[in-house]
C-alpha cells in the first residue's frame, strides 16, 4: 500500500469536483499544486506544467567549493589588495578561523573570450571557448560554511539531511523518457579519491518513495548491480525462464485482476531484460569514434577518467536519461576542489582534471543538436575567500565562503554569453542580486518545464517542495 | 445515497485543506520575499538612515521601528506603515520628501530606488527578521489552545460506550452503511500462508500446514494464532515495523557517517519487548526515560537507544554548534511525537502549529525535556551499550573534528524566535502539550526519576505520556492499536499513521478506533490481546472476490469488503527466499552486518545510513532520518534484476533445489515450500514443460521469483 495513496486518491477526487475549480482561479499561482498521482510505474513520462526548453540535466558538481574568483569571476581590485589585511573580516567565515590570511591575489591570469567578452582564467583554456554558451551566475551564496550541509543545500535546499535532492524532483515531476535506463544517475569520483561529504544522502529521495533515488554508478567494476546476465544460463535460457516466471504470476493475478501492482511487476521482468542490453551498450564507450574519443581528452591520462563519465552522460541523456550528476573530486581537502592548503596547486589539478572533458561535451552536445534540450550546470556547494588561508605560515590557500560563488549554466533554454548578479569588487559576498541555491533549483525546474512552487509532495503534515517558501526563477538568463 | 454523500463530504474537506494550504503558502511565499527584502535591502538602508533616532526608549516621537510591532504601532503622529499597503504608508511619503517631516531630517531624500525597495517590501508585509539592535523582544501572541481543539477526534478522551462489542460487529455496521457485501472467507491455504507472514514473517513450512489442516478445524485456528504470538520470530517481525517509526539507524550520519557499533541493543530491546509483551506504556516510558526510571536494568537502559537513533552532525563550527544542538533536540521530539502520538510536534519549531493546536511555546517547553540528553556508551557486565541520559556521571559520545571547543550541550533551553538560535526569548522550562493535558498540577508528573544524578525530566514526560486520565494515554493508546491494525489490513483505520493531526486523514472506523485503544488499556497495556483480538475476526480472515457493485461504492476497499494481495516488506521478502532454501540461520540477537552473504534474518542487518544494504533499499527501505509511518511499494526493473541476477539469491535457488532434489515429486513439493500449496493442473504442466527444458535450480529461482512468492494474498 502506498503511504499517500488515500491522500493522493483525495486530491485526485477533488480535482474533478467542482468547489475545486472556483479555487484554482481564486489561487491561480497555486492552481497546480498536487501531488503527483502515480501510478504503478513511478517512472511513466509525465508531462511538464508548461512546455519544457530542456528535457535533461548534466549537473557536473565541482565538489569541495570551487573558488569562483579563481576561475570565473574575475576580480582586478583583489591584484591591488594583495597581501593587505581584509578589516573587519569575520574570522569564523571560512572553516578555520586561526588560520585567517591576509588578502590574496589570484594566482591565475584571466582574460576576455568570446563575443560575450566573459573573463576566464588560465585553468580553462578549453572550457573559455565556450563561454558564448554560459550564463554565469556570479552571486551565488549559501547558508553554510561547511561541506556536508552546503552539499546537502546545494542538492536538496536544506542544510540538514533528509530532503529528497533535484534529481528525484525532477524525476518525481517528469518520470523518464528510457524505461530501459536508470532515470537518475550519479557518478562519484572513480580514482578511489571517496564520496562527497554526507555520501548517498546527496542524491537521496528523501521523503519521496524510494524509486526516486539517484542511480550511483559503482566507479569500477559493473556499474549497476545485477546489470549481467549468470553465466549459467544463456540468453535463450534467461528468455524462457522469465517468460515462464510472467506464466506463473499471470496464475495469482487471474484471482485479483484488479490489481495493477501484480502486472506492473510482471512487466517489470520484461523491462529489466531489456536493461540488460541497452544499459550495457549505453556504457560501451568503445563504441564511440575515435574522434569523439579524443574530443573528451579520454587518451590523456589526467582528465580520462572524467572524460569517460562525461562522454557516459552524454550517451545517457541521448537515450532518453531525466537528470545526471557527476561528481569532480572526492571527499573534501586535496582529493576536492576543497584547496585549503595550496589553491594554486589544487585548483590546476582539478581543472585539469575537468576542463578538456567538459568542453568536449559541450561541442559533443551542440554538434549532435542535443544540447538545446539537456541543460548542463557547472558549480558546487561554495566559493572561497579572497583572503588566503595560511598553511605552515604561507598565504596560500583559501578557506571555505558560504557568502559568495559561482554556477554556471549552458544549453537547455538558457540564454549563452549572459551574467546574473555580481560579488563586491573584492569577491568577499554576493553584492548585486544575490542568489540563493533556492532560486537556481527554481531555474533548473523552470527550463524543464516545472512550476517550482506547483512540485510538490505531502509529507509529515505538510506540502513540501524542493524549493520550500523560497526561490525566483532567474529569467534574465533564460532564452 | 449514501456514496455519493461520502463522496461529497471527501470532496468538501479535501477543498478545505487545499484552500488552507494555498493561502498558508501564498503567506509565507509573500512574507518571505518580504524578508529577502528585509535583510538586502532595507534593514541596511533602516540602519544607515533611522536607527540612530528612532530606537530605544528615548525614540524621537516616541517612534521605534526597531522592531516590527514598534513600526507597526506608529509614534506621536500616528501610524506610517500598513503592511500589505504602501499607499496608506505614509512613511514613504516622509522619506520621499512629498509630505512633512521629511526624512531622515536635514538630509536629501531617499533614493527613489531605495522608496522603491521599502515600498515593495510593505507590499508584501513588512517583515523582519530580528530587531535592528540588541534588545530582548517581547513574544508575539501566542496561540490560545481552546475547548474547542481538545473536542478534535484525536485529542478528545475516548468513547466509553460502544454499539458493538468486537470488532466485527464494527466493520459490519461500516459496511451496512455503505451497503457494501463483504468477501468470503479466505481459503485455509491462503489464510495460514497469511497469518504466519504478518505474525512472524515467514512462510509455513510444509509439514506446518499439513498439521494445521489435519487438527480440528474450529479450534485449529485459535490454537495456531496463539502459538505464533509465542512464537521469537514475532518480535523479529513486529519490532521491524517499530524501527521504522523510530528511524533506526547505527551510524552517526553526516558527513563521516561513523558507526555506532553498540546501538544494536535498542533493536534488541524492541525484539525482547515484543515478544515478552512488555505493557506498551512501560515499552514507551522506557524508551523515554529508562535510565531515570530503571537505572539498573539493562533492557531499560538499551530502550533509550531510542532516543540516540537520530543522525548526529560531526564536524561542526562553532556557528554552528548551538543550532545543531537545537537541531538534535528537535529529531528526539519530533520522533517522539510523531512515533507515539502520531502528532507533527516539530512543525511547530519556528512558529505555532499551522493546522494543529500545538503553540511554538508548547515546543520548546516539551524540548527541553530533552535539554541535557546526550548519547553515551555505558559499560555493563554484559558489555557496552549506546544509551540516551544525562548527569554529570554520563560521558557523551564525542566525534566533533573542528578547530574549535564544541559544548556538547547548553545548560538551558531556550524559547526561539522563528527557530533561530540568535533570537532567544527566555528560559523554557518543562511543559507539554496543552491540547491532551487535562490538568493544572504542575508537579503531577515529577518526581518520577529513581535517579537522582538526572534532572527528571524525561521521567516526567513518560509519565504524562502514558497517562490515561489527565496526559496523552489515550491519544497514544489510539496510535499504536491504529499501527498494529496497520500492518494487518495493509492501512491503518487512520490511513496517515504519524499524523492524527488536521492534515493527516479522518478514520474510517472511529468507535472502532476508540473500541480497540479501550481494549488495549483494559488489558494493562499489553499489546498480544489486541493481535489475537485482530486475528481471530472475520474482517481478518476475509478473501478477495471482485465485485463491481463494492468496486464502484468503495474503489479504495475502505470499509473493507475485500483483501488484496499485498507485497512484502523488503526483509520478509529476503527472509521468505532465505527460509524456502532452507538456509536460514535462526540465531537472533547481537551486532548485525552488512554484509549481503549474511543467512540471519534481515532484521539484523547493520543499517549503517550512507550505506543502506542495497537490496533492501530497493525494496523501499525507509530513510532512517525521520519516523516513518508507512513504507512505499515501488516496482521497478532494477528490483527485478535482483531476481534474475544476483548470484545471493541464486545461491538460494540452488539451495531450494537441492532441498527438493530427492523427492518424488519434485514439482508438488517445491510448489508446497514456496507457495504453500499444490500447483494447480495447469501449473503442473507447465512445471513439467519446464524442468524438461531447464535445470531444476531455474525451476526453483523461478518460483523464487513469481509474483505469488512476494504478494501475500
Amino acid at each position: 500500500m502506498e503511504p499517500a495513496r488515500s491522500r493522493r486518491d483525495f486530491l485526485g477526487l477533488a480535482g474533478g469536483g467542482m468547489g475545486l475549480l472556483a479555487l484554482h482561479s481564486l489561487l491561480a499561482a497555486n492552481a497546480l499544486a498536487a501531488d503527483i498521482q502515480l501510478g504503478s510505474n513511478p517512472m511513466t513520462p509525465r508531462a511538464p506544467h508548461f512546455p519544457a526548453r530542456a528535457k535533461s540535466v548534466i549537473w557536473l558538481f565541482m565538489n569541495g567549493g570551487p573558488s569562483h574568483i579563481d576561475t570565473w569571476d574575475y576580480k582586478p581590485a583583489l591584484i591591488q589588495a594583495n597581501g593587505k589585511k581584509l578589516e573587519g573580516f569575520d574570522a569564523t567565515t571560512g572553516f578555520f578561523d586561526d588560520a585567517v590570511g591576509p588578502l590574496l591575489q589570484s594566482p591565475f591570469e584571466f582574460k576576455q573570450h568570446g563575443q560575450s567578452g566573459a573573463w576566464a582564467s588560465s585553468l580553462f583554456p578549453n572550457l573559455s571557448e565556450h563561454v558564448d554558451k554560459m550564463a554565469f551566475i556570479k552571486s551565488f551564496r549559501t547558508t553554510s560554511n561547511n561541506h556536508s550541509p552546503a552539499l546537502f543545500m546545494a542538492n536538496t535546499g536544506d542544510t540538514r539531511m533528509g530532503r529528497p535532492c533535484v534529481g528525484s524532483w525532477v524525476t518525481y515531476g517528469l518520470g523518464t523518457e528510457n524505461q530501459n535506463l536508470p532515470a537518475f544517475v550519479v557518478m562519484s569520483d572513480p580514482l578511489q579519491r571517496g564520496l562527497p561529504k554526507g555520501h548517498a544522502a546527496n542524491w537521496s529521495s528523501g521523503f519521496l518513495p524510494g524509486a526516486f533515488q539517484g542511480t550511483w554508478m559503482r566507479p569500477r567494476g559493473a556499474p549497476i548491480p545485477n546489470l549481467k546476465r549468470l553465466d549459467v544460463l544463456t540468453d535463450e535460457q534467461q528468455r524462457l525462464q522469465i517468460e515462464f516466471v510472467n506464466r506463473l504470476s499471470a496464475q495469482q493475478q487471474m484471482r485479483h485482476p484488479a490489481e495493477s501492482e501484480l502486472e506492473a511487476r510482471i512487466k517489470s521482468f520484461e523491462l529489466a531484460y531489456r536493461m540488460q542490453s541497452e544499459a550495457a551498450e549505453c556504457f560501451e564507450l568503445a563504441r564511440e569514434p575515435e574522434t569523439i574519443r579524443e574530443l573528451y581528452g579520454m587518451n590523456d591520462d589526467q582528465c580520462a577518467h572524467f572524460a569517460r563519465q562525461c562522454l557516459t552522460a552524454r550517451r545517457m541523456v541521448e537515450r532518453g536519461v531525466r537528470f545526471v550528476q557527476i561528481y569532480s573530486g572526492g571527499t573534501a581537502n586535496d582529493r576536492s576542489w576543497d584547496g585549503h592548503s595550496d589553491i594554486k596547486a589544487n585548483h590546476t589539478e582539478f581543472a585539469g582534471e575537468t576542463d578538456r572533458p567538459i568542453a568536449g561535451l559541450l561541442t559533443d552536445l551542440h554538434q549532435r543538436g542535443l544540447l538545446k534540450d539537456t541543460l548542463v550546470v557547472w558549480g558546487g556547494e561554495f566559493g572561497r575567500l579572497p583572503v588566503s588561508q595560511l598553511s605552515n605560515g604561507k598565504p596560500t590557500g583559501r578557506d571555505h565562503n558560504p557568502h559568495a560563488g559561482c554556477y554556471w549554466m549552458a544549453g537547455g533554454g538558457v540564454k549563452g554569453g549572459t551574467s546574473y548578479g555580481e560579488t563586491d569588487e573584492l569577491g568577499h559576498k554576493a553584492a548585486v542580486d544575490p542568489v540563493d541555491i533556492h532560486d537556481i533549483h527554481a531555474t533548473m525546474l523552470h527550463l524543464l518545464g516545472i512550476d517550482h512552487k506547483a512540485l510538490t509532495y505531502m509529507h509529515s503534515g505538510r506540502r513540501f517542495r524542493l524549493t520550500d517558501v523560497a526561490g525566483n526563477v532567474l529569467h534574465r538568463i533564460v532564452a | 445515497m449514501a456514496i455519493d454523500d461520502s463522496r461529497a463530504r471527501y470532496c468538501f474537506a479535501a477543498c478545505l485543506i487545499f484552500a488552507r494550504v494555498c493561502s498558508a503558502d501564498i503567506h509565507t511565499e509573500s512574507m518571505a520575499q518580504s524578508l529577502t527584502l528585509f535583510k538586502n535591502q532595507v534593514r541596511p538602508l533602516f540602519i544607515a538612515n533611522c536607527v540612530k533616532c528612532h530606537s530605544g526608549e528615548q525614540a524621537r516621537s516616541n517612534f521605534n521601528l526597531t522592531t516590527r510591532e514598534g513600526l507597526l504601532a506608529g509614534g506621536n503622529i500616528g501610524i506610517s506603515v500598513v503592511p500589505g499597503h504602501p499607499k496608506e504608508s505614509r512613511l514613504l511619503n516622509y522619506l520621499g520628501h512629498r509630505e512633512g517631516p521629511f526624512m531622515p531630517p536635514g538630509q536629501p531624500p531617499l533614493s527613489s530606488e531605495a522608496v522603491a525597495q521599502i515600498t515593495k517590501w510593505i507590499e508584501f508585509g513588512a517583515a523582519y527578521d530580528q530587531p535592528l539592535t540588541d534588545q530582548t523582544r517581547k513574544r508575539a501572541t501566542a496561540l490560545q489552545v481552546t475547548a474547542s481543539d481538545r473536542e478534535y477526534w484525536a485529542y478528545k478522551p475516548l468513547q466509553r460506550t460502544f454499539e458493538s462489542s468486537s470488532i466485527d460487529g464494527f466493520v459490519k455496521a461500516r459496511q451496512n452503511d455503505k451497503h457494501l457485501t463483504p468477501a468470503p472467507q479466505a481459503s485455509l491455504l491462503s489464510l495460514i500462508r497469511r497469518l504466519y507472514f504478518d505474525v512472524t514473517g515467514l512462510p509455513p513450512g510444509p509439514q506446518e500446514i499439513r498439521a494445521f489442516l489435519a487438527d480440528d478445524l474450529q479450534a485449529a485456528y485459535g490454537k495456531l494464532v496463539d502459538q505464533l504470538l509465542t512464537r521469537p520470530q514475532f518480535g523479529e517481525r513486529w519490532a521491524r515495523h517499530w524501527l521504522d517509526v523510530a528511524r533506526f539507524a547505527e551510524s552517526h550520519g553526516f558527513e563521516h557517517d561513523s558507526d555506532r557499533k553498540t546501538a544494536f541493543h535498542y533493536r534488541d530491546f524492541v525484539i525482547r519487548a515484543f515478544n515478552q509483551d512488555m505493557p506498551y506504556d512501560q515499552f514507551v516510558r522506557w524508551q523515554l526515560a529508562g535510565d531515570e526510571l530503571a537505572p539498573g536494568d539493562p533492557l531499560a537502559l538499551a530502550a533509550t537507544g531510542f532516543l540516540a537513533a537520530g543522525v548526529h552532525a560531526t564536524q561542526i563550527t562553532i556557528n554552528e554548534a548551538e543550532r545543531v544542538r537545537y537541531d538534535e533536540m528537535d529529531d528526539m521530539l519530533a520522533t517522539t511525537g510523531s512515533a507515539m502520538l502520531a502528532t507533527t510536534v516539530a512543525c511547530a519549531r519556528c512558529h505555532d502549529h499551522k493546522y494543529d493546536p500545538i503553540p511554538t511555546r508548547d515546543y520548546y517547553r516539551m524540548l527541553s525535556a530533552f535539554t541535557a540528553t546526550v548519547r553515551s556508551e555505558v559499560t555493563l557486565p554484559s558489555g557496552s551499550m549506546m544509551i540516551a541520559s544525562e548527569g554529570e556521571h554520563i560521558k557523551p559520545i564525542r566525534l566533533f573534528i573542528s578547530s574549535e571547543t564544541i559544548p556538547d550541550l547548553y545548560k538551558d533551553t531556550y524559547f526561539l524566535n522563528r527557530g533561530d538560535t540568535e533570537q532567544k526569548a527566555g528560559v523554557a522550562s518543562l511543559g507539554f502539550l496543552q491540547v491532551l493535558t487535562r490538568s493544572s498540577e504542575q508537579d503531577r508528573w515529577h518526581n518520577a526519576s529513581k535517579d537522582p544524578r538526572t534532572s527528571g525530566r524525561r521521567a516526567a514526560l513518560s509519565q504524562w505520556m502514558t497517562d490515561t486520565e489527565a496526559g496523552a494515554g489515550q491519544l497514544l493508546a489510539r496510535v499504536i492499536v491504529n499501527r498494529v491494525w496497520q500492518h494487518y489490513f495493509g492501512r491503518g483505520i487512520v490511513s496517515t499513521t504519524n499524523d492524527f493531526g488536521t492534515q493527516g486523514d479522518r478514520p474510517t472506523h472511529p468507535e472502532l478506533l476508540d473500541w480497540l485503544a479501550n481494549e488495549l488499556i483494559r488489558n494493562g497495556w499489553h499489546l498480544k490481546p489486541i493481535h489475537k483480538l485482530i486475528l481471530v475476526s472475520e474482517a481478518y480472515k476475509m478473501g478477495d472476490s471482485p465485485s463491481a457493485e463494492n468496486e464502484n461504492c468503495d474503489p479504495d476497499n475502505q470499509f473493507l469488503w475485500r483483501r488484496l494481495p499485498r507485497r512484502l516488506e523488503a526483509e520478509a521478502i529476503r527472509d521468505n527466499a532465505l527460509a524456502v532454501s532452507g538456509m536460514l540461520d535462526t540465531t537472533m540477537f547481537g551486532p548485525g552486518t552488512l554484509d549481503e552473504k549474511m543467512r540471519r534474518r534481515s532484521i539484523y542487518f547493520t543499517v549503517k545510513r550512507s550505506q543502506l544494504v542495497p537490496t533492501m533499499q530497493m525494496f523501499d527501505w525507509p530513510d532512517t532520518l525521520t519516523s516513518q509511518g508507512e513504507r512505499a511499494v515501488t516496482t521497478s526493473p532494477s528490483q527485478a534484476l535482483v531476481f534474475m541476477n544476483d548470484p545471493q539469491f541464486r545461491r538460494m535457488a540452488e539451495a531450494f533445489a537441492r532441498r527438493i532434489e530427492n523427492n518424488e515429486d519434485r514439482i508438488g513439493s517445491a510448489y508446497w515450500i514456496a507457495y504453500g500449496r499444490p500447483p494447480s493442473e495447469r501449473e503442473r504442466t507447465l512445471a513439467q514443460a519446464f524442468v524438461k527444458q531447464q535445470t531444476v535450480t531455474d525451476f526453483c529461482a523461478a518460483l523464487m521469483s513469481g509474483n505469488e512468492f512476494i504478494y501475500i494474498e
